[in-house]
């Protein structure tokens, strides 16, 4: 009963004590905040970069667009985020004190080049036949994009999609280094508040835990559906 | 109707069409032939610049449609082309992969385009599939929706290219018999094959297509009876 006790002792004083509970929600929301805008820039960015990236010239060769596209991914997949983040903060964004912002556009830039691999492979998985039918028609180039080729695209890059939003609510834990109390930020603070280590940081890591896999559950099943209405 | 002048086609080092000419007339059913890889495929594509032929020229109805200043677009409008893949379009209904080209054209309103549709799916005898998807239908009945597609266009010329070749063998014949049907009806047709009872009875004129060149032209009694090079002969051995 002892033990009990003490566990108790430590739950109440890391959440339950002056609404502490609060602080971690709000950490959350600063979490899920980043990570959605960060998403739906991602989204806008990875689009671009995508079609910019398959953009060819009349003789197969790539565009300057797909080069640019191409250095892009290059850097952003080969520097840390943190030091993505650290620059955004200290350096380009300098004179921007909104950290949700700093944040929200540093990992916005970062998804994209992730989102506009996933947006190109859903491209290039649609049968160029596709295209060929549409094309031999009359249609455009930018007709059958819209008709044909994205609507089967979109089958293919929104499961991905989801993976790469879960992808960002982890990555998003390193705001701290911002000055942003996020869920990782918040319990890390209340360790050295409470002289307890363990607590705060096994009660963050349930909470990340517990809304990835919530959505990790619902992606699965828009996946199902998905594949439950595929006319292939 | 089409005339080609000199065309050449590399793919990198790879010299597979190697100086085609041809001038095919209005209403001729000209039917290819030859062995795989002798670049059938990609002489019929660039007919209608779904391949940019290297040098060389295509005509079409007087019109020089390989200077880039053409709007090729408009030029496919009335060139129909049937694939081995039928390659219909995977996320429209039958109906919508009919008429979504002359809609987006403005070549008819929306009712007009799926009036014709169904005028077309019934001679075709498959209006009940006009909403369903295509992975709902059979091979065969992929390939007649692909060729009603392109007749929806009210094409000029009819591009073929193994229309059958991808079907289970006793499907082949309904697809067949719609082509038949359409060359009896006047269309002019270019159709790459290895069906040589269609070459013979509807063909107007054979090519045998070799290593990039037009090997041997003749009409369909003289190709089969009196093959004069060697190559068709052996090719001809094999297939008939
Ligand atoms: N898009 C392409 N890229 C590179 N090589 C190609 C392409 N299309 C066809 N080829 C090559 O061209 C040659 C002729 O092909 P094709 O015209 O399809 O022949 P056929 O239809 O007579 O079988 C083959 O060697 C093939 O590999
Ligand atoms: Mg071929």
């Amino acid at each position: 009963m002892e033990w009990i006790n003490s566990v108790w002792q430590h739950i109440d004083a890391a959440f339950i004590r002056e609404n502490r509970w609060q602080l971690y929600l709000k950490g959350l929301g600063v979490t899920m905040q980043v990570a959605v805008a960060a998403a739906v820039l991602g989204i806008v960015i990875g689009t671009i970069v995508a079609f910019m990236k398959i953009s060819v010239k009349k003789n197969g060769k790539p565009t300057i667009l797909s080069r640019i596209a191409n250095i892009y991914i290059d850097i952003i997949r080969g520097t840390p985020s943190v030091l993505q983040l650290l620059i955004m903060w200290f350096i380009v964004l300098k004179s921007c004190q909104n950290g949700v912002l700093v944040a929200s556009i540093t990992f916005g830039i970062n998804s994209g080049a992730y989102v506009a691999e996933i947006v190109r492979a859903g491209i290039l998985a649609v049968d160029k036949g596709q295209t060929e039918a549409g094309r031999s028609l009359g249609l455009t180039q930018v007709q059958t994009m819209r008709y044909i080729v994205l609507p089967q695209a979109f089958k293919n890059i929104l499961p991905p999609l989801g993976n790469e939003f879960i992808v960002l609510i982890k990555e998003t834990a390193i705001v701290g280094y911002v000055s942003l109390k996020d869920l990782t930020r918040v319990s890390h603070q209340m360790t050295s508040a409470l002289y307890d280590q363990f607590t705060p940081l096994i009660g963050a890591a349930v909470i990340y835990f517990v809304v990835i896999k919530i959505l990790t559950i619902l992606l699965a099943k828009l996946e199902r559906r998905l594949r439950k209405s595929d006319n292939r | 109707m089409i005339i080609v002048k000199d065309l050449h086609k590399k793919f990198e080092d790879n010299h597979v069409l190697r100086g085609v000419s041809y001038h095919i007339h209005p209403g001729e059913k000209i039917v290819i032939v030859g062995p795989s890889g002798s670049g059938k495929s990609t002489f019929l594509r660039c007919l209608n610049l779904l391949e940019t032929p290297t040098s060389g020229e295509v005509w079409f109805d007087g019109q020089n449609i390989t200077d880039p200043k053409t709007n090729i677009n408009e030029v496919r409008r009335h060139m129909g082309m049937v694939f081995q893949h039928f390659n219909l379009f995977n996320n429209l209904t039958i109906m919508d992969n009919i008429t979504l080209a002359p809609i987006k054209h403005k070549m008819m309103s929306e009712e007009e385009a799926k009036e014709t549709a169904l005028k077309l799916l019934q001679r075709m005898g498959l209006s009940e599939k006009a909403d369903a998807y295509p992975s709902s239908l059979s091979g065969g009945q992929k390939q007649r929706i692909a060729i009603v597609r392109s007749l929806a266009m009210s094409p000029k010329v009819m591009l073929f290219d193994e229309p059958t070749s991808a079907l289970d063998p006793e499907m082949v014949g309904e697809v067949l018999a719609v082509m038949k049907e359409l060359a009896d009806s006047g269309m002019t047709m270019v159709v790459v094959t290895h069906e040589m009872g269609f070459a013979r009875e509807v063909g107007t004129k054979v090519l045998f297509m070799d290593e990039g060149v037009i090997m041997e032209e003749n009409t369909p009694r003289e190709f089969f009876a009196n093959p004069q090079s060697p190559r068709l002969k052996e090719f001809l051995s094999k297939v008939l």
